[in-house]
């Protein structure tokens, strides 16, 4: 068996069960390989949850790069275009996404699974690549230090973002668009030229005499 | 333009947390107010509408969605608000900032899967204009200029509560009575909710252009039902000026008129013959040009009214010269529509007919008349006088129920809506119906 066939049957699986299959041999049984066959491909069934959020964050990159206004996009809305292909794509995997991340939620709450860590290291890489953009065209102020932190800050955002898909409960989930309008705004009006800079400013001035 | 406003706060819980602001605010406008008034200080109680006039403005306009709409609905009947609310609110119709690009590429594939620049040979993602429920944008397919209007995401869904929310907030800032807002509330509830639906404004828009096409001076747009959907509405990019703008430029008394004229035309054609009211005059549903000596285009069928055959012939009754001449017969219709109640006593009778009889003269003035001269402000004036006359009155406001058909609510709005309209453009009409 193809491993390319064996991830969306054990996805097919999880959806339709509610769980994961009991054991890898049971379910390397029914897909007619044995248990060590199953091994040469994935360690677990965590590594194909992991690997299918990687492909989500994929997904929804390049599909959102195809979009032919994505050229004239400054960073604020590669970013918001980025969310809103995401959640179409989540929203069609919605079951997994919330066997995947609200297990953990009624555990503990807020708190996001390791399910999502290479996911998440990729969404780094590609705000680190946004806000070049966004510093090369003045979107996003320059503040040497301080702006090696905004990965975290954007990660935090993307965790809220999911987590609120998750508990959202309006009708196509129209209130995660606005919250991802909101948050992203804030965002980037905290790593945009505000306030703050002027304030720096204003103490380097005051601190050169 | 605004800076583009990345959010609707959709959550309840943030606009009910801004509208606590408001009240705040207000009771603290009050304050100063009786402070002042305590120590001898002349505050005019205008003064005091317009602070708080302004602070409940600034609020609402973050608030955009089905919130502004009330707002807007309320500031055109000018009868229920005093002035300093009317003209704060008056300027809510312009100014509401748009939605990022992104989210108007969503709207699109959510509904025909496609984004915009997919279906459209050039699409503009600036939106030209922002509207209460949506926002227009500039579209070009096949040579064909087109507007096309998408809605922000969640208005249906949140209308309910808004209303719930406006409602006592209306009622303790503006001062008004539960018993004068209730109907009134329920119309506009029922009138948003079918705006939310742009299915049904592009069949009525289609409707309305086919019945009122032949009328001289009007335009409407062609839709473009392929291109439309619940959210999504496609149709010609009509040309010409908002009201403001277009005054800017001091048109000619000449076209002045005719523009006033088809307007008054159209409304008068729609109540008489279609019995069906564009019941959204506002002037940011008008577009005026020069074409041919002045033509006005008719953008927004949002908001259209079915007036029943009954509550029609009342009101043209109502209307009619004989009526106020012979007060006998004032009396009767007003039995009729459910104004006076056989079991009134004497005193609250003549209060009624004193007052309605006050009202009816200034309002069916232009129709009482061969011509009508709508730039004479001293009209508008004493019409909005009038409504603030009736709103002081202490024998009119210990009567605690409303009275009349809830229909008359919206032919109210409509026609001081139109006259309105009227007295900014200035205009002479000929107000006589040559059927």
């Amino acid at each position: 068996m193809e491993p390319t066939l064996l991830k969306p049957a054990y996805l097919d699986y999880l959806r339709r069960h509610g769980r994961a299959p009991k054991t890898v041999f049971a379910f390397a049984d029914a897909q007619g390989i044995t248990e060590g066959e199953f091994y040469r491909h994935y360690a677990s069934f965590a590594v194909i949850d992991r690997e299918a959020w990687v492909d989500f964050g994929r997904e929804a990159r390049t599909q959102a790069a195809e979009e032919p206004a994505w050229q004239g996009y400054g960073a604020r809305e590669k970013l918001l275009a980025f969310y809103y292909t995401l959640l179409e794509i989540l929203k069609n995997n919605r079951s997994f996404v919330l066997l995947t991340l609200g297990r953990s939620q009624k555990r503990k709450p807020a708190l996001i699974p390791k399910v999502l860590g290479k996911f998440e290291d990729e969404f780094k890489e590609f705000v680190q690549e946004i806000l070049q953009e966004g510093r090369a065209t003045g979107e996003v102020a320059s503040r040497p230090f301080l702006q090696d932190g905004y990965g975290r800050i954007f990660l935090r955002q993307l965790q809220f973002i999911l987590l609120y898909f998750v508990r959202d409960e309006s009708t196509n989930f129209e209130r995660t668009d606005a919250a991802v309008e909101k948050a992203v705004t804030l965002s980037f009006d905290l790593v945009g030229r505000n306030t703050f800079d002027s304030a720096l400013d204003f103490g380097r001035f005051l601190l050169q005499r | 333009m605004d800076q583009p406003q990345e959010s609707l706060p959709t959550s309840k819980v943030a606009r009910a947390a801004r509208f606590a602001k408001t009240g705040f605010k207000v009771g603290a406008n009050y304050v100063q107010h009786y402070a002042k008034k305590a120590v001898g200080a002349d505050s005019p109680t205008a003064d005091l509408h317009e602070a708080n006039a302004a602070e409940l403005y600034g609020t609402l306009s973050e608030m955009k969605g089905s919130v502004l709409k009330v707002a807007q609905m309320l500031a055109m009947e000018k009868n229920l608000l005093p002035p300093a609310y009317a003209a704060q609110f008056k300027q809510a119709q312009y100014q509401t900032p748009p939605l990022s690009g992104p989210l108007v590429v969503k709207a699109f594939r959510d509904a025909f899967g496609h984004s915009p620049s997919q279906i459209f040979d050039e699409f503009e993602p600036e939106a030209r204009q922002a509207a209460s429920i949506g926002q227009v944008h500039f579209a070009r397919k096949m040579g064909k200029a087109l507007a096309v209007k998408v809605q922000y995401p969640g208005v249906g869904a949140s209308i309910q509560s808004d209303i719930a929310m406006v409602k006592p907030v209306a009622l303790r800032i503006m001062g008004l009575k539960e018993e004068t807002l209730r109907p009134y509330i329920a119309e506009v509830e029922a009138r948003l909710l079918e705006e939310t639906d742009y299915k049904l404004e592009l069949s009525r828009g289609q409707a309305v252009a086919a019945k009122c096409g032949h009328l001289p001076h009007l335009q409407f747009p062609a839709y473009y039902p392929a291109l439309s959907g619940a959210r999504i509405l496609t149709m010609d990019w009509l040309p010409g000026q908002h009201m403001v703008e277009f005054l800017a430029e001091n048109p000619s008394q000449e076209v002045r008129n005719q523009l006033g004229q088809a307007l008054w035309d159209f409304y008068q054609y729609q109540l008489r013959e279609l019995r069906q009211l564009h019941a959204d005059p506002h002037p940011g549903n008008f577009l005026f040009s020069l074409t041919n000596g002045g033509t006005v285009g008719v953008l927004d069928f949002g908001c259209v009214k079915d007036v029943p055959a009954l509550e029609q012939q009342q009101f043209l009754a109502l209307l009619d010269p004989a009526t106020l001449a012979n007060p006998g017969r004032l009396e009767t219709l007003l039995v009729e529509a459910g104004v006076l109640r056989p079991a009134d006593p004497a005193t609250l009778r003549a209060m009624y007919l004193r007052t309605l009889t006050q009202s009816l003269e200034l309002v069916g003035r232009p129709f009482r008349q061969e011509t009508f001269d709508f730039g004479d402000p001293a009209y508008m004036q004493s019409l909005y006088a009038l409504g603030d006359d009736l709103l002081q009155d202490q024998d009119l406001r210990q009567q605690r129920e409303p009275r009349g058909s809830a229909h008359f609510v919206y032919l109210n709005r409509t026609y001081v809506g139109l006259f309105s309209l009227l007295t900014e453009l200035g205009a002479v009409v000929r107000t006589k119906y040559v059927g």
